[in-house]
């Protein structure tokens, strides 16, 4: 593959004063690439110009920009139908190293062959356009789900929205009020969910199905195809993304059995008292009577028996709204709270202050640690841990007791029947929330295309569900534009690749299929992998997991990488020039390497840097190169893994220490040191912690020796 | 575990406080500051924090029979430092004066110096008195002549009398009161059992209010820190007590001269118990002004002056000013303002003296009663 490959070489911002850039393109030129070799001392400027009329003139297949980082100045290094290689003198070489030392310059010379031998292996991507339909399947019609539809159908997309109930409305439709949510921000209002309900029911692009259930999912982003079963029997619709706004449901009743619920007549839950609210009468279930003093229970303690983990700041919110409506009903009505952690975020903080200033509602802190019935069925409540000193009891007419809310999803009928072979149900985080557990990117569930709104993904309120319902919609709307031009929706926004399978040489493992954190593979009849590339998110996960190397992607390869780490120089017989090669995560560590760089931090010049996609991609064999290419060290830099996991393909890093004992025990075999190889933890804003790090490991290197393999 | 105590939140006591300008204090949320920052709370008995929340939930017997409410002096560090602005100060001044009112007796007294109300006929009682013996000695219709001497239009053991009749009443109120206080005190805190017995300490007690111990401890805020409105208060009121402690001394002086003596009123002016009530006169003049003073030249910014506290404050003002008067202007030979004067005068002291239990002054049964209670009670854990 005799490829036409044009090298760059830029002087600009340092790099030539720091490395000798003639003796670079020097070496560009005699390794005959086809095509020119050109220096400039800025070429993000008009000579990208230069650039683009190569490519044109001289019929290019690639081109390597020895610059800046890539990334940085994506737009303007970015050609159409051309590999692009930027090698990354600046940050990485000249703002991090010495000036002018033979290290360093090596170091530049490594790079800059690493990244030839890439463009000569990489090839641009022909996108996959097949999948593009437009609508949106929003599920569930509560305000979470009908704020998605407004959304997308104002934004001219087609919408199905399925309710599993007859109505719309959701549970804010049998709300008496609910928090305030405009200034002064003092009194509990009604809900507005009428309005929205009318609002769907006016729109012309909204399908609507009631008392439906979805039943089945299949396919993938742009072209998923939903079973929806109602009244009228089964239906089938295509759509193009999905929003989950199931919403949630009482916890059960069994939770609350230590506080009386069911034992005593005046014990309840929120959702009852609310119930009672909305009919207007607030009373003692046991004989009709008005309940004039009512404590409401916040059963958020950490040290409590039924501790349920559902609630949020909701909770708090629920509990002093419920407080007023006892309030409004006589003057002498008296409401207690009693709480673990008062939670009123944002302008919610007025209506707390607006609560503790009515003297008939009384806040406190505290422990249940019993509750009884009185001869008369008034509740006896025992409080502990209060801040009135010793434990205190009280007998009041009804005690509320605040309602878990359990997500949808954590039951088998609020999801979705996905017809994927990781499962029927869409991952869910620890309590059963569709979500995917990373701060950074709300609304994204763990099946592409597939996004959560409302209280199906975080204990929220009326207010937050309606801004969710909108994110979300957003996000579907997003997908589906990405998925019908061939580009990766999240993290990897716009890449065209996709994993490639050399299917001749699959043994059929299945490995690729159950390491995917995103079920983007099915199998077919001979156990071998099928990709559905709209699901797919080009973490390059099954690349890694391959025991075989069958995938690859056109820019992205074992065999690009092995190819690169045998591109570096490993000088022999100096036990100063020690060599080590680091992978890392292109979303956290690579970008902490070039903060180092910008902070001009040193860090030691015998490190060879190669991005990865995820450390999830980094394929046990390729440490086995290094080490037989002789690497002195390899250290794998990556996020944070387990259940407060910061790997932005969710399970990369965790998946990548479980092949670590294979590769430790290949260093085993080979009579290596396992501390030559090693995984960092760094997050993208450990720059400062960069350069110690990489020097503890230099040293822990020299202080194993040279890597015997050297020269073999 | 301890059993728990059942508790029955009082909402109209509840709103009684807040109605005595402690309307913030709902927007505690029990940081403790306030309680850091005092410079007279203990670690056994910390406050002003338990009684944010002992009101907060309405819990009046807990706050009233609680020694913590009279061992603050109100220097006001709380209030400058309360990140919520819920004022603490103003609640414990708040539940002193409510707390003046529920433990008086007879109750309706306790009722009548809260309310405006009832001023006038506060002074009608002792003016009825006064004109009565002003009509059996028929001075009603024309004052005495001659060189002007108060006694001849009041012989004195007409006004001893009177005095000693109403001051043994109003001392019985103080008592009682005292004692309620007490018990409710020993109630609350798990009654006799806690050993707290008031006699061997009633000398510390006493040594540590003449000499202003904890008042004094109360200046002494963190230098440089916010304003607190009362730096003037430790020794204005050292002022004022030692002041008035001298008009007593000059008063029995001048009693025990004239029953022992027989030595008539009035004394010249350079006699040494004289000199004496002047001087103690002036204290107690100048550091009411202060008090006045600063009241109104700080606004609110210290809280809101109560009913309570102004009356207080112009009636002993008024009082002390209005014995001056008298004494200039029997020097001076103005007959017809000098008896005149001496009269109101005498109002004035009745309404001080005798309504000691159920005003502003009761402070000095009930912050007494609260010393020796705190005292009794560390020397009793101590043990």
């Amino acid at each position: 593959m005799a490829k036409k490959i044009g090298v760059y070489v830029c002087s600009g911002c340092g790099i030539g004063s720091c490395v000798g850039v003639d003796r670079l393109a020097g070496e560009a030129e005699a390794a005959t690439l086809g095509g020119p070799v050109r220096r400039s001392a800025a070429f993000c400027l008009e000579d990208a110009r230069q650039i683009q009329a190569d490519i044109e003139g001289e019929g290019l297949d690639g081109v390597v920009i020895a610059a800046c980082s890539p990334r940085v100045n994506t737009d303007v290094f970015r050609f159409k139908n051309t590999f692009v290689e930027r090698v990354n003198l600046r940050e990485q070489v000249a703002w991090s190293h010495p000036p002018n030392e033979d290290e360093t310059q090596a170091l530049a010379a490594d790079y800059l062959r690493m990244g030839i031998v890439r463009a000569q292996k990489a090839s641009p991507p022909t996108p996959y356009t097949a999948a593009n339909e437009r609508t949106v399947l929003v599920v569930g019609g509560g305000v979470a789900g009908l704020s998605a539809a407004i959304s997308a159908a104002r934004s001219d997309y087609g919408v199905v929205l399925v309710e599993r109930e007859a109505e719309l409305g959701g549970y804010a439709a049998k709300l008496h009020r609910q928090f305030p949510k405009r200034p002064p921000y003092d009194e509990p209002t009604a809900t507005d969910v009428a309005d929205k309900v009318r609002m769907v029911r006016s729109l012309p692009n909204v399908r609507v199905y009631t008392a439906a259930q979805v039943r089945e999912v299949s396919g993938e982003p742009g072209r998923y195809r939903a079973v929806i079963e109602g009244p009228e029997g089964p239906a089938e619709v295509e759509c193009g993304a999905i929003v989950l706004a199931t919403g949630w449901r009482p916890a059960e009743p069994e939770a609350y059995a230590a506080y009386g619920l069911g034992a005593y007549a005046n014990v309840v839950t929120s959702v009852a008292f609310e119930a009672m609210a909305a009919e207007g009468r607030i009373h003692r279930p046991s004989d009709g009577r008005p309940a004039r003093r009512v404590a409401f229970l916040l059963c958020d303690g950490e040290g409590d028996d039924a501790h349920l983990p559902y609630e949020g700041n909701v909770a708090s919110l629920v509990a002093l709204k419920q407080a007023t409506y006892v309030r409004r009903q006589a003057a002498d009505a008296s409401a207690y709270v009693f709480y673990e952690d008062m939670q009123t975020p944002g302008q919610y903080e007025y209506f707390y202050r607006r609560v503790q200033g009515d003297p008939g509602i009384f806040l406190s802190r505290g422990q249940v640690r019993r509750v009884a019935e009185d001869r008369d069925q008034s509740v006896l409540l025992d409080v502990g841990d209060t801040v009135m000193g010793g434990d205190v009891r009280l007998a009041v007419d009804l005690l509320v007791l605040s309602t878990g809310m359990r997500p949808a999803a954590a039951d088998a009928d609020g999801q979705l029947g996905l017809a994927y072979l990781q499962g029927k149900n869409l991952p869910t985080t620890a309590f059963g929330y569709a979500d995917s557990n990373f701060i950074c990117f709300p609304y994204e569930t763990r099946r592409t295309g597939i996004y959560s709104a409302g209280a199906v993904r975080q204990a929220m309120d009326l207010a937050a569900s309606v801004r969710d319902g909108r994110a979300a919609a957003l996000k579907a709307i997003q997908s589906i534009e990405k998925s019908s031009a061939g580009q990766a929706v999240h993290p990897r926004v716009g890449d065209l690749s996709y994993p490639d399978f050399f299917m001749q040489k699959c043994t059929a493992c299945g490995r690729c299929t159950q390491e995917c954190p995103f079920g983007a593979l099915e199998l077919d009849d001979r156990k071998h992998p099928v990709l559905n590339t709209n699901r797919c998110r080009r973490c390059g996960i099954c690349m890694g997991a391959c025991p075989v190397q069958i995938i690859s992607f056109n820019d992205y390869s074992v065999d690009m990488l092995s190819t690169m780490i045998r591109a570096a120089e490993i000088p022999e017989g100096d036990e100063e020039k020690p060599r080590i090669l680091v992978l890392a995560c292109e979303n956290d560590a690579y970008p902490a390497l070039d903060m180092a760089g910008i902070n001009r931090l040193r860090f030691p010049s015998s490190v060879r840097v190669i991005p990865v996609r995820c450390l999830g991609s980094v394929n046990s064999i390729l440490i086995a190169d290094a080490v037989s290419r002789g690497f002195d060290g390899v250290a794998l830099l990556g996020c944070k893994p387990g259940e407060d996991y910061q790997c932005h393909f969710i399970r990369g890093s965790e998946l990548l220490e479980t092949r670590m004992g294979n590769v430790r025990e290949t260093l085993g075999r080979l009579a290596l040191e396992p501390e030559r190889v090693q995984v960092m933890e760094v997050a993208i804003s450990d720059a400062d912690k960069i350069p110690s790090l990489l020097e503890e490991f230099v040293r822990a290197i020299k202080a194993i020796g040279p890597n015997p393999m050297k020269g073999f | 575990m301890a059993e728990a105590t059942l508790i029955q939140p009082d909402l109209d006591f509840k709103q009684a406080i807040l109605g005595l300008d402690a309307h913030d204090l709902s927007f505690c949320y029990q940081c403790g500051t306030c309680t850091a920052v005092c410079p007279l709370s203990t670690a056994d008995n910390p406050f002003p924090r338990k009684e944010m929340v002992w009101v907060q939930w309405g819990l009046r017997e807990r706050v009233l029979g609680n020694s913590s409410i009279w061992l603050c002096h109100q220097c006001g560090l709380c209030n400058a430092y309360c990140p919520r602005d819920a004022k603490p100060a103003n609640v414990m001044a708040a539940l002193r004066d409510y707390s003046i009112t529920h433990y008086a007796v007879p109750r309706f007294m306790g009722r009548a110096l809260e309310q405006p109300g009832y001023l006038l006929p506060l002074f009608a009682i002792p003016a009825v008195i006064f004109l009565a013996i002003l009509a059996h000695l028929g001075h009603l219709t024309s004052l005495p002549a001659g060189r002007i001497v108060f006694s001849k239009l009041f012989p004195v053991h007409y006004i001893d009398a009177v005095f000693l009749a109403a001051i043994g009443l109003s001392l019985l109120g103080a008592v009682t009161g005292g004692v309620r206080y007490w018990r409710a005190m020993r109630a609350s805190q798990g009654g006799a059992s806690n050993g707290a017995r008031p006699g061997g300490h009633v000398l510390a007690t006493v040594l540590d209010i003449l000499r202003h111990r904890k008042f004094l401890q109360c200046g002494e805020a963190p230098a440089g820190t916010r304003d607190t409105y009362k730096r003037h208060v430790p020794l204005a009121h050292l002022a004022v007590f030692w002041g008035f402690a001298g008009l007593v001394v000059t008063t029995t002086s001048v009693g025990i001269g004239l029953y022992v003596f027989h030595y008539p009123t009035p004394w010249p002016v350079w006699h040494p118990v004289k000199l004496l009530g002047d001087v103690s006169g002036t204290a107690v003049v100048a550091a009411a002004v202060v008090f006045l003073w600063r009241r109104i030249a700080d606004g609110q910014k210290a809280g809101k002056s109560t009913y309570s506290d102004w009356l207080f404050l112009v009636v002993l003002f008024a009082t002390t000013l209005t014995g001056f008067l008298c004494q200039a202007l029997r020097l001076a030979g103005v007959a017809a303002l000098a008896y005149p004067t001496y009269f109101v005068h005498l109002l004035l002291i009745f309404f001080v003296l005798v309504y000691i239990p159920y005003s502003k002054f009761a402070h000095l049964v009930y912050r007494t009663v609260a010393m020796l209670y705190a005292e009794s009670t560390r020397a009793a854990t101590r043990a």
